[in-house]
């Protein structure tokens, strides 16, 4: 992994900014949760109090009645059409009540509109019995059918029912039953309609007719013959209290909710009397702000909150903080609205008359306020950190760059210093007074030993030559005064031998003080200006004499090309080149010396079939004392090359050496003057 | 006579032998170790011919110093400088302080024999009148073998031991490349490619002093030199 890699890692623990804020806004949003829920609460104690006094509105828990045989008379928006359908009413199908019945579930409502009360009864039977014109009203013993009662009581008093029964489905005449006999009840409007698996009664009943208790009784027989099975909503005599809306609580709610705010007022039985309002929030910017509010909830703890229910569509508020409150103790609750997720702060305040509950006081409140400002908070928050992220990221990236920058700018000057043997060169950032330029100026010193031990290699053979010229002297000089004194056989062999070993001495210091020669020669000479075809031409001529196992081609398309230089050290460079090739092939192999121009350059190649050049070795053969020759020929100094690769420099020419197909070809590149 | 030659060589071994091989020749022999002995002997009797090595102990220079005390006494005693330095510097230095041959110590005794036999005889051809059957004559080249002088254009061309057996051996058939080996051959001196090369690089400049045209050595290259005459 590069710098710039690394440090844009780094860079994103700016992250942990959005995070902080993120805590920081939950810190705020709990607080303002919790002041909110306090001036819930206050309102919520104060309304139970206003409400205290209009104790006579709150219907009184009887302990003779189960509440759940009460029935709830729900409000209706509009007026349903009685014909047997549900599906006017102003009502969900959730409403429906549900009770058992002989074949199935028995499914009614009781609703009011205006002064009319509407029943509607759903009721599963198989086998439909209708009335005769003798049992419509009464099972006369023989004669039974199929019907439904709504009983309407006022205890201890009047028990009475209002008798639904068909002779055939349709519009049709109820009766109603009072301890005075059975009349029929022509102000009650009713419909029977026939469904399959059973049927329908729909019904409008002047609320005047009614008392305060409800309840239904459904029979179904399935022979006119039998009595049948009853059903009932109630399980004692009589039923429950019907429960409907206040209409006084609820002119008085209206007059004390807040807007965005919902009161809901219950009997001590939490059955609803009054609601009021709406929660508020769910507005329409919820859902654009929730790609932040997601992020929110990812970097804080989403909330535990159960999900908000709207009041009970039965009438009757079960949910815990309202039991609570029922039971005395004021309780608040936080939820979560099932659209937007937005947070919903819920007070149940119990009502009291003296030690008595007489009801509670629910209030609930949407968070919008809260919501849009930690919104708009995490908004800016998130703008904020992506901003300085991107500006840490950028600046980090632009940090690392710079510094990679720097770094391969002193490798790939310290590579060519080392390439360029021009080690004494100042390093890119050598000024620098941070770790890049102490490793620019260890660099430079590492360079400059190196360039010192180098200097000391070149120096050392030409030093090594002169020193031991003097002792050569003395081993020949010595050898040559013996060849005049008398020898015997022996003798003589033995200073023959000795002659040849000192003349090999001799070669290889007259080798090894070559390069200084040259390096003199470059020093001082007056470059002239030559034809390389023709020096070449006859130089290349002239090997086939020397070499006689080798073969020459000269592989040139030129007429003339003009260097400027010495031709003898040319010829000298192309020497030690040939004399190479020489080494590295075989009998009879052809060496090709090549020239060829190239844009301002000249090019002169020597090739040679053979085995291609360690790679290792490719740069370093050029030095002084380097020989690749594995130690076949001892009178290889690793010189050649060297020399060969001064005369290239003294002429302002690079020497490199490479790997061909079946062999190797050196080059040596010259300033060409023209062609 | 015998002809004395003084040796200064501060090697013993080399001095030695030397000596020996001198004697061997027939010439009588002086061999000192420094610079101030020498001298002091040369004060009482100059010798025939001086062989001088140039580091002479702590005296690095000290062999180019007494080569020129020696000439400033003497304009034609035969100097020949034999060192283990084998600059090119060294050897223009040696030879501009007046010296008749500079040579290496890798050269082999036949050779240095030959070489002060040669300065010898050159020596005595001086004293002697000329004689025209020791000449060659190739336009505007004239060489005189027993003198082993050489005129150019008829001015005397200024050149050591080495440079005269060059141009001789070049000169004594135009038009024939002589390689290296016959030029190393010729001169009786073991010399490498830049020597050669610097021999005949000089010898250029010593003929272009004279005739700015001079153009009669020609390079060959890869195989060696040619003397050319119109």
């Amino acid at each position: 992994m590069n710098l710039k890699r690394q440090l844009l890692l780094v860079s994103l623990l700016t992250l942990i900014l959005p995070w902080a804020g993120c805590e920081f806004i939950r810190e705020t949003e709990s607080a303002l949760r919790s002041g909110q829920q306090q001036m819930l609460a206050g309102t919520a104690r104060a309304l139970a109090n206003t409400m205290a006094q209009y104790g006579e509105e709150f219907p009184l828990a009887d302990p003779a009645f189960d509440s759940s045989d009460q029935l709830y008379v729900h409000e209706l928006d509009t007026q349903p059409t009685i014909d047997g359908y549900f599906d006017d009413w102003s009502l969900q199908s959730a409403v429906l009540k549900s009770m058992r019945g002989t074949e199935g579930p028995v499914q009614f409502a009781v609703g009011r509109f205006g002064e009319s009360i509407y029943l509607y009864v759903e009721v599963s039977d198989r086998n439909v019995i209708y009335a005769s014109s003798q049992s419509i009203v009464l099972d006369d013993g023989s004669r039974h059918a199929d019907r439904v009662r709504l009983i309407s009581s006022n205890p201890p008093y009047l028990r009475e029912s209002i008798v639904f029964a068909a002779e055939a489905p349709g519009r049709i005449l109820s009766y109603k039953q009072s301890a005075y006999g059975f009349a029929p009840e022509p102000t009650v409007s009713a419909y029977w309609q026939d469904v399959p698996g059973g049927y329908r009664v729909e019904a409008r009943i002047p609320a005047a007719l009614l008392g305060t208790h409800l309840g239904l009784i459904v029979n179904n027989t399935d022979d006119a013959a039998q009595a049948g099975t009853r059903s009932s909503s109630f399980a004692g005599q009589t039923p429950g209290a019907s429960v409907r809306l206040s209409p006084e609580i609820e002119r008085v709610a209206a007059q004390l909710v807040q807007p965005d705010m919902r009161l809901l007022v219950t009997d001590a039985d939490g059955w609803r009397i009054a609601a009021v309002g709406e929660p508020g929030g769910g507005s329409a910017g919820d859902a654009a702000r929730g790609f932040t509010r997601r992020i929110y909830d990812l970097l804080v703890e989403s909330g535990t909150e159960a999900v908000f229910a709207e009041p009970d569509p039965r009438g009757r508020e079960q949910a815990a903080y309202i039991s609570a409150a029922l039971s005395g103790t004021e309780m608040a609750s936080w939820f979560r609205s099932e659209a937007g997720g937005k947070a919903i702060v819920a007070v149940a305040a119990p009502i009291k008359a003296g030690d008595k509950v007489l009801g509670a006081v629910v209030l609930q409140q949407g968070t919008d306020a809260i919501l849009s400002l930690t919104n708009s908070g995490l908004a800016r928050l998130i703008n904020v950190t992506l901003i300085a992220t991107l500006a840490v990221a950028a600046t980090l990236l632009g940090y690392a760059t710079w510094l990679s920058r720097r770094i391969r700018q002193l490798s790939v000057a310290a590579e060519e210093a080392l390439d360029n043997e021009s080690l004494q060169s100042a390093l890119p950032s050598a000024l620098a007074d941070d770790e890049i330029g102490d490793l620019s100026r260890s660099f430079s010193s590492v360079l400059r030993q190196l360039g010192e031990y180098n200097e000391y290699l070149r120096s050392l053979a030409s030093k090594l030559s002169h020193e031991l010229r003097t002792p050569l002297a003395i081993v020949t000089s010595s050898l040559e005064n013996l060849e005049h004194e008398p020898l015997n056989e022996a003798g003589i062999g033995y200073t023959m031998r000795a002659r040849e070993g000192a003349d090999r001495l001799r070669r290889i210091l007259s080798a090894m003080s070559e390069a200084s020669r040259v390096e003199e020669l470059m020093a001082n000479f007056e470059p002239e200006s030559f034809d390389m075809v023709n020096v070449l031409r006859s130089t290349v001529t002239a090997y086939s004499d020397v070499y006689r196992e080798r073969r020459f081609a000269f592989d040139c398309v030129l007429d003339s090309a003009t260097a400027s230089g010495s031709p003898e050290l040319i010829i000298q460079m192309l020497d030690k080149l040939v004399d190479n090739a020489v080494d590295f092939s075989n009998v009879d192999d052809t060496i090709s010396i090549g020239l060829h121009t190239a844009d301002d350059r000249l090019e002169i190649s020597v090739m040679n079939p053979g085995a291609p050049l360690p790679e290792k070795m490719r740069t370093q053969m050029f030095d002084s004392m380097v020989s690749m020759r594995a130690g076949k020929n001892t009178r290889h100094l690793g010189l050649g090359l060297y020399v060969a690769r001064l005369i290239a420099s003294g002429h302002d020419g690079k020497i490199s050496a490479d790997n061909v197909d079946g062999g190797v070809v050196f080059t040596v590149t010259l300033p060409l003057l023209n062609a | 006579m015998a002809k004395r030659i003084a040796i200064v060589e501060d090697e013993a071994a080399i001095r030695e032998n030397y000596v020996a091989a001198f004697q061997r020749e027939g010439y009588r022999v002086d061999a000192f170790a420094a610079r101030r002995p020498a001298l002091d002997a040369f004060e009482i009797r100059l010798p025939d011919l001086v062989v001088i090595d140039i580091n002479l102990e702590d005296d690095v220079e000290g062999g180019f110093e007494l080569c020129r005390e020696l000439r400033a006494r003497s304009a034609d005693l035969p100097i020949i400088f034999l060192t283990a330095r084998d600059s090119e510097f060294d050897a223009v230095s040696g030879l501009r302080l007046g010296a008749d041959d500079y040579l290496t110590k890798d050269i082999s005794l036949p050779h240095l024999m030959a070489r002060i036999a040669a300065l010898f005889r050159r020596l005595d051809a001086m004293q002697k009148p000329q004689g025209s059957e020791s000449r060659i004559t190739r336009g505007d080249l004239v060489i005189d073998t027993e003198r082993m002088t050489i005129h150019w254009q008829d001015t005397p061309v200024g050149l050591t031991l080495t440079e005269f057996w060059l141009v001789h051996s070049m000169a004594r058939y135009p038009g024939h490349v002589k390689n290296r080996q016959q030029l190393m051959d010729a001169a009786q001196a073991v010399l490498d490619d830049n020597t050669i090369t610097s021999h005949v690089k000089r010898i250029r400049r010593k003929f272009h002093a004279i005739d700015p045209d001079f153009d009669a050595i020609e390079t060959v290259y890869g195989m060696g030199y040619r003397w050319l005459s119109d």
